[in-house]
């Protein structure tokens, strides 16, 4: 009977847009019933579960090092709020003119990067990271300098400014759109083909896998959808500064896909609730050495479950069944 | 049948160490062809010259009646030349099937557009079909969706060739594929490669196995010292002074 009910919820009856659908409103209905301070939580949740999801691809599933995620985040998020509120431009444009301007950067890393060993990606971008943040502290009047760009707010679309809940809907779409394209990628030839250079790229080239492009693409692709997380972030807190972009939260973000398990979906989102609410329950204990305890977290799944707790929870299930 | 694959005076240099000298010779369509020699011949230098791995010193490779030296080995790949490798090197990330998979990577049709826009599943059924019957043909249906760690040696080497031809080729090239087989499995493979021919794909067999090859191929190349000794039928390369003298030494040849 369950069974039953369970194959029925799951497959044929409801359409793959359905579900996206029902997903979509179940995550943006919760937030009505949120005060403001868990809202706010609960979006900087789900703008790092969007981000967990995209850097999974580049690093879990193209096996690529990368340490530029949280750039691009930033340059999707300076960029919207430079082009709305200095450049003036209209909203449609600033939004299109952000992520090329992140596809741009993306290209402008990878090409170069991509065709050496991935150790040179990982120090590129690295110093990509770097030095976004000396530019954004060394900026001026563009980007506010160490203080940032406050005091804006998001301009009214269609006569109506969306904004409490209903902007948490926002970021539910975001995360859903984000999702519904890492999955179908995943999927596809491009998904197995970003698996295989990472298992073996000689051999995935003798297949016909052009190993340097897949990689460019697969970086562009990610950075771009990190730049669409950081303009719809730059509307959360109406306030974009420095520290958020910094290499501190994109190792935070390497930790959370390790933790969760490297290329699983699944095994991102586990790992990005996970460690982003560990703090909230750790911080009465520990105080602010809860990244000691990140780091316990991600010595012990590298050393005894490289499949993350998603690993975990194959082999438990596997074992009951 | 005419030529599929034409090699015409390919060289090969490693500093100052030929590998393959002046090397010709040709493979037709839907032909089992055999390259041997002893270890060292410069077999492997030639298969990894015209997988696109190496790039050759001089010479020229004509792959139905194209150039194909000095592209990249995934456009070779792409034209319709599959390879194995003698040490086996599947995606240990992927199940057998997705393997197999990866091989038909050139035949999907649908663009990344279609993919993110979710309009090409249809591709994406068809092909996982076609790679499940080849996953059948070299007899690994049963470890379908298995995880490659688990495949023994003999079975990772049928994997490989599932994963080859789901490329679909019009000439596939075998590193050694013997090697590191036993007996049973080596009858089973000589048996696959059969099948594989009879379906008019081309095939250039590297072996330094003369007993597994000799059997197999229709003609045969032997090269020693990077230079092509001898070719011909199996039985008149077996008779061969020159193929007796490198493979058991001068003082063997018969009177």
């Amino acid at each position: 009977m369950r069974a039953g009910g369970f194959v029925f919820f799951k497959t044929n009856h409801m359409s793959g847009l359905l579900r996206w659908l029902i997903a979509a409103v179940v995550l943006s209905a919760a937030a009505f019933f949120m005060g403001e301070y868990h809202n706010d939580v609960y979006r900087k949740l789900l703008l790092w579960v969007t981000l967990a999801l995209g850097y999974n691809f580049l690093f879990g599933i193209c096996g690529q090092v990368a340490f530029s995620h949280f750039a691009f985040y930033g340059i999707g998020a300076y960029s919207i709020v430079i082009f709305l509120f200095q450049l003036h431009l209209p909203f449609p444009i600033a939004v299109l003119c952000g992520i090329a301007l992140c596809i741009l950067f993306a290209l402008a890393v990878a090409i170069p990067s991509t065709r050496l060993e991935g150790f040179y990606l990982a120090l590129a971008t690295l110093a990509l990271g770097q030095l976004f943040i000396v530019v954004l502290n060394e900026g001026g009047s563009v980007t506010g300098g160490t203080g940032g760009i406050a005091n804006y707010r998001l301009p009214e679309l269609f006569g109506m400014r969306v904004r409490g809940p209903w902007y948490t809907g926002v970021i539910v779409l975001l995360l859903v759109f984000t999702y519904s394209i890492l999955k179908r990628l995943d999927d596809s030839w491009f998904g197995r083909a970003c698996r295989a250079v990472r298992d073996n790229p000689e051999a995935a080239a003798a297949m016909g896998v052009d190993v340097a492009r897949t990689k460019v693409i697969a970086f562009t692709l990610t950075s771009a959808l990190a730049g669409v997380a950081g303009m719809v972030y730059a509307f959360v807190d109406n306030t974009v500064n420095p520290p958020i972009f910094g290499i501190e939260n994109a190792f935070l973000l390497l930790f959370m896909v390790i933790v969760g398990g490297a290329g699983r979906h699944a095994g991102a989102v586990i790992g990005a609730v996970l460690l982003f609410l560990l703090p909230f329950w750790l911080s009465p204990l520990v105080g602010h050495h809860h990244a000691l305890v990140f780091g316990v977290l991600v010595v012990a799944a590298i050393l005894f479950q490289p499949g993350g707790l998603i690993g975990l929870w194959d082999r438990f299930s596997r074992s009951r069944s | 049948m005419g030529p599929i694959l034409q090699v015409e005076k390919l060289t090969k240099r490693f500093g100052g160490l030929t590998a393959v000298a002046e090397l010709d010779f040709e493979v037709r369509e839907g032909e089992i062809l055999g390259m041997i020699g002893p270890n060292g011949a410069g077999k492997t230098t030639t298969f990894n010259v015209i997988a696109g791995t190496y790039p050759a010193t001089g010479g020229e490779v004509r792959f139905a009646g194209e150039p194909i030296l000095g592209l990249p080995p995934h456009r070779i790949a792409s034209r319709g030349v599959m390879r194995t490798f003698q040490h086996n090197r599947p995606f240990a990330g992927l199940p057998v099937i997705d393997n197999v998979l990866v091989g038909a990577h050139t035949r999907f049709a649908a663009s990344l557009w279609s993919v993110v826009l979710g309009s090409a599943r249809s591709d994406e059924g068809q092909r996982r079909k076609r790679a499940e019957e080849l996953v059948q043909f070299v007899g690994l249906g049963e470890l379908r969706d298995a995880d490659v760690a688990t495949l023994s040696f003999g079975q990772g080497r049928l994997l490989e060739i599932a994963r080859a031809l789901a490329g679909e080729p019009r000439l596939i090239l075998f590193d050694e594929p013997a090697a590191g087989l036993t007996p049973a499995e080596c009858a089973r493979l000589a048996e696959i490669i059969r099948g594989i021919a009879a379906r008019g794909i081309a095939v250039l067999l590297i072996e330094h196995d003369m007993h597994f090859l000799l059997p197999l191929a229709q003609r045969v190349v032997v090269l020693n010292f990077g230079a092509k000794i001898a070719d011909g039928l199996p039985d008149e390369v077996r008779a061969h002074p020159a193929v007796m003298d490198a493979y058991l030494g001068s003082h063997a040849t018969p009177q």
